[in-house]
């Protein structure tokens, strides 16, 4: 009997060495290092420097929205302060991200979408902090509406209101109850004027946008928000488009970046980025997998976004460059994407110091061997740096280029 | 106790023990699905040499996907000759029983059903095409000589018919 009890163990240890193996698979698909509401858990980091100099982050973490700031760029940071009191199923979806602005009195204003259902129907939440971090207000829906909404972009403009854009899809439903077809997803937008306390009704800028991108946010002057996305153009054609609002309740015409020719029923899962310098130049990079081109692009307009510049490609096209980020610094424009090489991914940089009309050879500035974040970048008024979260190396801030 | 007793003994022993396993037990609805990590791209590709082998990426967060999902299931049924594999390439955390349930309702359960199982999926995507970014749906249709057609978005089931049918005549 001893030999079959050695037998029967022998036959539980074999039909649970698959177990075993599939949960460090599971443990090992996650984004994240580890479970706990940590910066160094964190599969999603948003920075912002306030105007002390303290940089602050947003970030998810065991499931949870938390914010940590640094008064020493990035080389410690306070304890988190955990944002969600609830466990929500956050929106994971590679684009989604938790925002962040800091108003100059040091309130912070968050916003961040969740999934309210099975069916991945998104809800944004935004919450304000009045007392510098310490403590959040209960997270409230930014609309009444109860259809999806995602990709929340917060801007913070200069009198101090916060603008809010994200795609919705409210308007599906009437749409196909009278039996017409309906693409995509609604760009919708609100603003507050007290810091992200409470926001103004929601309003249509654009019907049939992409559903599943991030979308670029930045301010032409103030009171004029610029929103570029990809839209979705006559025939299904998935390109991106920029709209200049006259003011914050005003929205502007739908204005074509590039001419891609990308037509694809399918979620990209990867939105654009803009940038605009003091001088009115609109900076934008974007991916595409378009007839007339594919790859990760950029390009410059000098008119508002009436016209942009021919598109110019980024990164090696057989390295997979993802994720391209544009921000314009004080001491000119930095664009950074990802590139894989089957091994490693490298975050590239380049350099512009002539409004976008000239750039620097790319660089590799960082690298990890694990997945990644995209790489974002924030400024604090003197350098642009690097904000990127990896799995094996945690968080990084590195300043970028001479500063000249 | 005789021989026969004691195989009998050790083989329900087994069983049992292989029962109460179940790792799947929890979510019972739908096939089990394979964890799709490093290696596991060649290792299907080698599986299915020399088969005309329908490969599909999908994910339960993509819309057009549950639209084509259950015309594939109907082709699945409609081409035995046609093998099919199925790759849910959701970026994680996967939802492993919604993805069975969506594949049971399609009609695609006794296909051969994967899931993206390793958190750098960049790599495992540059393993399968170093120039997809991972947007979904997305068929790569590999025939008995390796030639791939890849389709990006979703696939029309006239031109899926009609590859099939290439593939047929050239077996012939």
């Amino acid at each position: 009997m001893l030999r079959m009890s050695l037998l029967a163990t022998l036959a539980f240890s074999l039909c649970h060495t698959p177990v075993q193996a599939q949960m460090s698979h599971h443990q090992h698909a996650s984004e994240a290092a580890c479970e706990e509401t940590t910066l160094r858990c964190a599969s999603k980091v948003a920075p912002a420097f306030a105007s002390d100099g303290t940089l602050w982050l947003a970030f998810m973490a065991g499931g949870h929205i938390s914010v940590a700031s640094s008064k020493d760029e990035g080389r410690s940071f306070s304890t988190p302060v955990q944002v969600t009191r609830e466990k929500f199923t956050l929106d994971w979806g590679p684009d989604a991200r938790p925002q962040i602005v800091i108003e100059k009195n040091g309130g912070i204003a968050l916003a961040f979408s969740r999934f309210r259902d099975k069916a991945f129907n998104g809800q944004v939440l935004t919450t304000r902090s009045a007392d510098g971090g310490q403590n959040f207000a209960e997270p409230q829906p930014i609309t009444p509406s109860n259809e999806s909404q995602r990709f929340v972009a917060l801007g913070l403009d200069a009198d101090g209101s916060v603008f809010a854009a994200w795609i919705d899809k409210r308007n599906r439903v009437p749409a196909l109850e009278e039996g017409k077809k309906y693409e995509g997803a609604g760009l919708f937008f609100a603003s507050s004027k007290d810091g992200g306390a409470t926001y103004s009704e929601t309003r249509l800028a654009a019907d049939n946008t992409c559903e599943c991108c991030r979308i670029g946010l930045a301010f032409a002057s103030p009171g004029r928000p610029v929103v570029v996305f990809r839209n979705i153009f006559e025939g299904g054609v998935r390109d991106h488009a920029v709209m200049t609002f006259a003011d914050p309740a005003t929205p502007g015409e739908v204005r074509r970046v590039s001419n891609d020719d990308w037509q694809i029923a399918a979620c990209p899962h990867h939105g654009p980025s803009l940038s605009i310098s003091a001088a009115g130049t609109y900076h934008a990079t974007w991916y595409t997998n378009g007839k007339a081109r594919k790859g990760l692009f950029y390009a410059r307009s000098q008119d508002e976004g009436h016209t942009f510049s021919d598109p110019i490609p980024l990164g090696r096209a057989d390295r997979n460059p993802t994720r391209p980020y544009v921000l314009v610094g004080p001491h000119g424009t930095t664009m950074v994407w990802k590139e894989f090489d089957g091994e490693k991914t490298a975050v590239n940089a380049m350099i512009s110091h002539d409004e976008g009309k000239s750039w620097s050879k790319p660089v590799a500035i960082a690298t990890t061997t694990d997945t990644s974040d995209h790489p974002l970048l924030v400024s604090n008024g003197q350098k642009t740096f690097l904000s990127w979260m990896t799995k094996a190396d945690g968080y990084r801030l590195l300043p970028i280029g001479d500063g000249s | 106790m005789s021989q026969i007793m004691k195989r009998l003994l050790l083989a329900l022993i087994i069983l049992i023990a292989c029962l109460g396993e179940a790792p799947i037990a929890e979510t019972p609805s739908g096939p089990a699905l394979k964890p799709f990590v490093r290696g596991s791209w060649q290792e299907m590709l080698r599986a299915h040499a020399g088969r005309p082998t329908l490969v599909h990426f999908w994910g339960v967060t993509c819309g057009p996907c549950k639209v084509e999902l259950p015309l594939l299931g109907q082709f699945m049924k409609d081409h035995s000759e046609v093998d099919v594999v199925m790759i849910s390439a959701d970026l994680v955390p996967n939802l492993d029983s919604a993805t069975r349930a969506m594949l049971q309702k399609a009609g695609l359960a006794s296909a051969e059903n994967w899931i993206f199982s390793d958190g750098f999926v960049e790599r495992l995507r540059f393993e399968i095409d170093p120039s997809w970014q991972g947007d979904i749906p997305r068929t790569l249709l590999i025939a008995p000589d390796g030639t791939v057609t890849t389709i990006e978005g979703s696939a029309e089931i006239p031109d899926l018919e009609k590859w099939s049918a290439q593939q047929k005549a050239a077996m012939r």
